[in-house]
C-alpha cells in the first residue's frame, strides 16, 4: 500500500512528569530535494496515550474550474463529505475505493448529500467526465493527523512525551513499495524533534492527461 | 594494307576504344555512385524506419492508453470483475489489432491474460516496460515466438492508478507491406531477432525476401554499423541494420534495410541499351566517313603519285586537283614543281646544246644536227671558220674580250643562208649547209669570209679577225657527222697555214687520218715482237768498183697491212714520240750486223740514219758507244747518217751532239744533201765525213745541165771541205758513168741494188753483179 509507516520510539526519560508536551517536526522532500506538499503525516502513539477528543464534521469539497478543491482532505471515521459543483459543467464524481464506493452526477452548482466515511482508508475520488481531475479523501482514525503545505513541513505541537509512529503518505509515492525502516524518535522536553523524510515520487498523475505534460 | 584502310581502321579502332573506354568508366562511375546513394538512402531509411516504427508504436500506446480510460473497463478493474475485464480486454485488443492483452496488477503481476500464455500472478517478463508505464505509456519491440511484437504497457487510473494493460501487437510481413506501400521504404526490409546462440534470425520481411540478414550478418553476430556492400541470391545490395527499441526481456531485434544496386541500375540499361545502338550507328558512320575521308585523302596522293610517275617519264603535263586543303596546296606545289622542273630541263638541254658565249648550238648539237642531215644520204656540205689570230688576242686580251669577239663573230655568220651555224671549238665555227654542193660551198665560204673581213672593234681596240674556211663535202669526203667535221678541221688548217682563205678538203694531204693512230699502236707492237727488219742497199764505191758499203733501211711488213713505207711510219713516229725507239732497234739491228759482216772479214761500211729528234737524245752518243763495245766494232765500221733539214732546223743542239758522236771516231754523213736550206757556215763547222747528194739531182742528171753543174760543184766543195760524196737515185749505167767521170766517189741507187735482207745482201756481195756487167 502507498503508506508509509514511522514507527518513533520515545524514550520518555519525562515519563514521570505526565502532562509535559514535547514538539515534533517533520520536513517532506522528495527525490529531487524539494518540498513535498500534500503528504499526509500520521502520528500513532506506542503507549495508551489520551487522545484528543474529536467530534464527527462535515467538510466539502469543491469542484471549480475541472479541479476538486481540496486536493487532499483528512477526515476522521465518522465523519462526511459533501461535494459541491462550482463549474458550469456536470461532474461525475466516482469513487472505486473498497473503504467507500459511490457514484452520482453533479450538476452545475449542485451538491451532493453527504456521504458518511465511517471505514478508514483512502478514498480516491475522480470526475468520469474530466480524467484529470482526482482527489483523496484520508479516512484516518489516527489521534493526530495533519496535511503538509507547499513548505513540506508538518508540526505537530503539545504532543505528549512516548514514542509514536510516524506514517507518511503521498498519493504520489511508488505504488508496491516496501514499508520503510522504522526509525526511533525520542521526543521530550525541550526543542522539538525534527524528521527528516525523503520520498521517492511519481509524476503527479493529474497532468498525466494534460497533454501539455505528456511525452505524447 | 593501303593507307586508306590503314586510316580507316584507325579512326575505327579508336572510336570503339573510346567508346568502349566511356562505357566502362561510366558504368563504374554511375555504379560508384548508386552504391553510395544506396547507402546515403539507407542511412535515411533505416532512420526513418526505426522513427516511423516508434511513431507507430507511439499511437499504439495511445490508443491503448484511450482503452484504458474506459469507465466500464476502470470499474471492472477497481471491481475485480475477472470475466468483465477478460471480455472487456478482448474487444478492447480487437480493437487496436492486439493478439494479447494482459492486465496487470500494480506489482506487475499478471492478473489477466487473453492468450492465456501466462498464468495469474506470475510476474509479466517485461518488468522495465512496467516501471516506465508507471509514468507514462511504455512500449517496445519483442520478439516472441519466433515473431515480432509490439509490446505496449499503459497504466489504468481509476482514479488512482489500479493496474496496467498490456497489449501486444504484431508486427507481420502484411504490416511491413503496408509500410513500404506507405512510404519510400527500400523493397528489402527484414525484422530479425538474435537467438540464444547468436544468429539472427528473421522474424518479418517486407514485399521480397532476400536473406539479407544472413548475408549481412554473415561475420558474426554483430552487424556492421556502415553501409556494407553485399551478394545475395546473385544479386549486389547495400544492406544496413538499425536496432530497435526494445524491452530488455526481449532478444535484440534489429531491421535490416536493402537497397538492390541492380534494381537501381534497372534504369540505366535502358540508357546503356541506347548508347550501344549509338555506338553500333556511330561506328558504322564512323566507318563510312572515315573511309570516305580516307578515299578523299587518298584519291588526290594517288594521282599526285602517278603524276610523279609521269614526271619521271618526262610528261609534265600538271595533275589539277581544285581542292581547298592541304592537298589541294600540295597539288598546286606539285604543278609547280613539274613547270619548274620543265623550264628547267629545257634551259638545260638548250645550254646542253648551246654555247653560252655566242648563244650558237655547241659541237655536240651541231654533230647531231650534220647526223640527221646526213642520214638521208642527201650532199651537205660544211664550212670550219676559223679566227687565226684567235690564240694571240686571247693571250693578249684576255678570254672576256675574246668571248665579246666570238659573240660579235657568231652574229655575223649566223644571216649567212640556208645554214646551221654552230660553235664548233673555242675559236671555230661550223656552218652547215644542206644540200650544197662544192661551189656554192665555196661562194658560203667566200660571203662568210666578206662577214667576217671587218675588223672587231670594241673602245678603243680594233681586232683583225684573219678569218679562214675549210670545207668538207659529204657524201663526197665521208659520209659521218664527225668524219666530217674532223675533214672540214684540216681543210681549215690547211687553209690557216697557207695565203690561201678558203681550202676544201683533200684526203691525199691528209696527215690525220685516223688509220694513222692504229698504225701507230700496231708499230710499237712490231717494235716489241721484233717484226721490224732492216734491209741494206748497197753503196758502190766507185774508184774501186767495189760495194764498200751500205745503208741501212727499215722494212716494216704488217700483218694487215703489207709493206708499210718508211715514209708513213716514220713521221709518224716522229710525231709520235716513238722515235728513239725506232732508232735504237735500228742502230742496235745495224750494229749486230755491222760486227757479223766485220767478222766475217768483209769490209761493208754500214749506214745508219738518224732522225730530227735524235739529236735532242743527250744519251744518244753514250749508247752508240755501248752498242760498239758490246759488238767489238770499231767506230769507223758505221756511219750514222743525218739529213740537212734536221740540222739546220736546231744546228747548235745538232752541232753539239755529232761532236760528241764524232769524237768517238763514228764518221757523220749529210743526208739529202741540196735540198734542205743549208747554211755553208754550218756546214763548215760540222764534224761530218760525208755528203750525200739528193736524189733529185741525180735522177734527171743526163737531162739537165744545172743538175750536171750542181752535181759537179758539190763534189768538188765536198771534196775541198774534205768529205767523202755519195750520190743517190742511181737508176741507169750513163748516170753511173756520168758520175763517175764527175769524180763522186760513191753511188746509191736501184742500179746498183735495191735494199735487200742481210742474207741477200751477201749473196749479192759473192755474185759480184752489176758493176761487172756495166764495166
Amino acid at each position: 500500500m502507498r503508506t508509509l509507516y514511522w514507527l518513533i520510539f520515545a524514550l520518555a526519560g519525562a515519563l514521570a512528569a505526565p502532562g509535559q508536551a514535547g514538539e515534533l517536526k517533520v520536513l517532506l522532500s522528495d527525490q529531487h530535494g524539494k518540498p513535498v506538499a500534500d503528504a499526509v503525516v500520521t502520528l500513532l502513539p506506542q503507549d495508551e496515550l489520551p487522545a484528543p477528543a474529536h467530534a464527527p464534521t462535515t467538510k466539502f469539497i469543491d469542484q471549480k474550474n475541472l479541479t476538486f478543491i481540496p486536493y487532499i482532505e483528512i477526515f476522521r471515521p465518522g465523519d462526511s463529505v459533501v461535494f459541491r459543483n462550482s463549474d458550469d459543467t456536470r461532474h461525475h464524481v466516482y469513487s472505486f475505493s473498497p473503504a467507500k464506493s459511490f457514484e452520482f452526477m453533479l450538476a452545475p452548482g449542485e451538491k451532493s448529500t453527504p456521504l458518511v466515511l465511517d471505514k478508514a482508508g483512502v478514498i480516491a475520488v475522480g470526475c468520469n467526465i474530466h480524467d484529470q481531475m482526482i482527489a483523496y479523501l484520508y479516512v484516518s482514525g489516527a489521534p493526530w493527523i495533519e496535511r503538509s503545505g507547499a513548505d513540506g513541513t508538518v508540526a505537530f505541537a503539545d504532543l505528549p512525551a512516548g514514542r509514536y509512529s510516524v506514517r507518511v503518505w503521498q498519493p504520489r509515492l511508488r505504488p508496491n513499495e516496501p514499508d520503510l525502516v522504522e526509525t526511533a524518535t525520542v521526543i521530550g522536553t525541550g526543542p522539538a524533534k525534527t524528521l527528516n523524510f525523503e520520498l521517492s515520487l511519481l509524476p503527479d498523475p493529474r497532468l498525466q492527461f494534460d497533454r501539455e505534460h505528456t511525452s505524447y | 594494307m593501303s593507307f586508306r584502310t590503314r586510316l580507316a581502321l584507325f579512326f575505327v579502332a579508336t572510336l570503339v576504344a573510346m567508346q568502349v573506354l566511356t562505357g566502362v568508366l561510366v558504368y563504374q562511375v554511375t555504379r560508384h555512385e548508386l552504391i553510395r546513394e544506396g547507402q546515403r538512402q539507407l542511412g535515411v531509411a533505416a532512420s526513418a524506419f526505426a522513427h516511423q516504427l516508434d511513431d507507430i508504436s507511439g499511437r499504439v500506446a495511445e490508443s491503448v492508453q484511450v482503452l484504458a480510460l474506459d469507465y466500464a473497463l476502470r470499474s471492472a478493474i477497481a471491481q475485480r470483475d475477472r470475466a468483465t475485464m477478460l471480455s472487456a480486454l478482448e474487444n478492447h485488443g480487437r480493437r487496436v489489432g492486439a493478439t494479447q492483452m494482459l492486465l496487470l496488477d500494480t506489482d506487475g503481476k499478471v492478473q489477466v491474460d487473453t492468450l492465456g500464455a501466462y498464468a495469474a500472478s506470475t510476474r509479466f517478463p517485461y518488468d522495465d516496460l512496467v516501471q516506465q508505464a508507471y509514468t507514462q505509456p511504455a512500449a517496445a519491440v519483442v520478439a516472441w515466438r519466433g515473431h515480432a511484437y509490439w509490446m505496449v504497457v499503459v497504466p489504468v487510473f481509476a482514479p488512482n492508478l489500479v493496474g496496467l494493460i498490456a497489449a501486444s501487437i504484431p508486427i507481420d510481413d502484411s504490416l511491413l507491406a503496408r509500410l513500404q506501400a506507405q512510404s519510400t521504404l527500400p523493397r528489402n526490409i527484414e525484422l530479425a531477432a538474435r537467438a540464444g546462440d547468436g544468429r539472427w534470425k528473421v522474424l518479418a520481411h517486407g514485399n521480397e525476401q532476400v536473406m539479407l540478414t544472413a548475408a549481412l550478418a554473415a561475420n558474426g553476430s554483430a552487424f556492421p554499423e556502415q553501409p556494407a556492400l553485399l551478394e545475395a541470391h546473385g544479386r549486389e545490395f547495400v544492406a544496413q541494420a538499425v536496432t530497435l527499441d526494445r524491452s530488455h526481456a526481449s532478444a535484440p531485434v534489429a531491421a535490416v534495410l536493402g537497397y538492390s544496386v541492380d534494381q537501381a541500375l534497372d534504369p540505366y540499361r535502358t540508357v546503356a541499351y541506347a548508347w550501344a545502338a549509338l555506338l553500333v550507328l556511330g561506328l558504322a558512320i564512323g566507318l563510312l566517313g572515315a573511309w570516305l575521308i580516307a578515299r578523299g585523302l587518298s584519291r588526290p596522293v594517288e594521282q599526285l603519285a602517278a603524276s610523279a610517275r609521269r614526271i619521271e617519264a618526262g610528261d609534265y603535263s600538271p595533275v589539277r586537283i581544285t581542292r581547298n586543303d592541304e592537298l589541294g596546296q600540295l597539288s598546286g606545289a606539285f604543278a609547280n614543281m613539274a613547270e619548274a622542273i620543265r623550264e628547267r630541263e629545257a634551259r638545260i638541254i638548250h645550254q646542253a646544246g648551246h654555247d653560252q658565249v655566242t648563244g650558237l648550238p655547241n659541237r655536240g648539237s651541231a654533230e647531231a644536227a650534220i647526223r640527221r642531215e646526213l642520214e638521208n644520204g642527201k650532199p651537205a656540205a660544211l664550212l670550219m671558220v676559223g679566227l687565226a689570230r684567235l690564240p694571240e688576242i686571247i693571250k693578249t686580251m684576255g678570254h672576256t674580250v675574246c668571248d665579246r669577239l666570238m659573240h660579235d663573230a657568231g652574229a655575223r655568220i649566223r644571216p649567212i643562208g640556208d645554214a646551221l651555224v654552230a660553235r664548233a671549238t673555242d675559236a671555230q665555227f661550223a656552218v652547215l649547209l644542206p644540200s650544197a654542193g662544192r661551189q656554192q660551198a665555196i661562194a658560203a665560204g667566200f660571203r662568210v669570209l666578206d662577214a667576217l673581213a671587218e675588223p672587231y672593234r670594241e673602245a678603243d681596240l680594233t681586232l683583225d679577225l684573219a678569218p679562214a674556211v675549210g670545207i668538207a663535202l659529204a657524201p663526197l669526203h665521208t659520209d659521218s657527222a664527225d668524219g666530217l667535221l674532223r675533214r672540214a678541221e684540216i681543210a681549215l688548217l690547211a687553209a690557216l697555214g697557207t695565203e690561201e682563205p678558203i681550202a676544201v678538203y683533200d684526203q691525199d694531204t691528209d696527215p690525220h687520218r685516223p688509220e694513222r693512230l692504229s698504225l701507230m699502236g700496231d708499230l710499237r707492237e712490231a717494235l716489241d715482237r721484233d717484226q721490224l727488219e732492216l734491209h741494206y742497199q748497197p753503196k758502190l764505191h766507185l774508184p774501186s768498183g767495189r760495194i764498200d758499203g751500205a745503208e741501212g733501211l727499215i722494212r716494216w711488213s704488217h700483218p694487215h697491212l703489207g709493206m708499210v713505207s718508211p715514209d708513213h711510219f716514220v713521221p709518224l713516229a716522229e710525231e709520235t714520240g716513238n722515235i728513239r725507239r725506232l732508232t735504237r732497234w735500228a742502230l742496235a739491228a745495224g750494229i749486230a750486223q755491222a760486227a757479223r759482216w766485220n767478222a766475217a772479214g768483209r769490209d761493208i761500211r754500214v749506214s745508219i740514219n738518224l732522225s730530227a729528234r735524235d739529236l735532242d737524245d743527250a744519251e744518244l752518243p753514250r749508247r752508240v758507244a755501248e752498242l760498239l763495245s758490246l759488238h767489238a766494232l770499231p767506230p769507223e765500221r758505221i756511219t750514222l747518217e743525218i739529213t740537212e733539214g734536221a740540222v739546220m732546223n736546231k744546228p747548235d743542239a745538232a752541232i753539239a751532239i755529232l761532236k760528241r758522236l764524232s769524237d768517238r771516231g763514228i764518221d757523220l754523213a749529210i743526208d739529202d744533201f741540196g735540198v734542205g736550206h743549208s747554211s755553208l757556215a754550218y756546214l763548215r763547222r760540222l764534224p761530218v765525213r760525208e755528203l750525200k747528194i739528193d736524189k733529185s739531182f741525180i735522177l734527171q742528171l743526163l737531162e739537165q745541165r744545172e743538175d750536171q753543174t750542181i752535181v759537179r760543184s758539190i763534189i768538188e766543195l765536198g771534196h775541198h771541205l774534205g768529205y767523202r760524196v755519195t750520190a743517190e737515185g742511181v737508176e741507169n749505167p750513163r748516170v753511173l758513168r756520168q758520175l763517175a767521170a764527175m769524180g763522186c766517189d760513191h753511188a746509191q741507187g736501184y742500179y746498183i741494188a735495191k735494199a735487200m735482207p742481210a742474207g741477200a745482201f751477201g749473196e749479192f756481195l759473192a755474185t759480184g753483179m752489176p758493176l761487172d756487167s756495166h764495166a
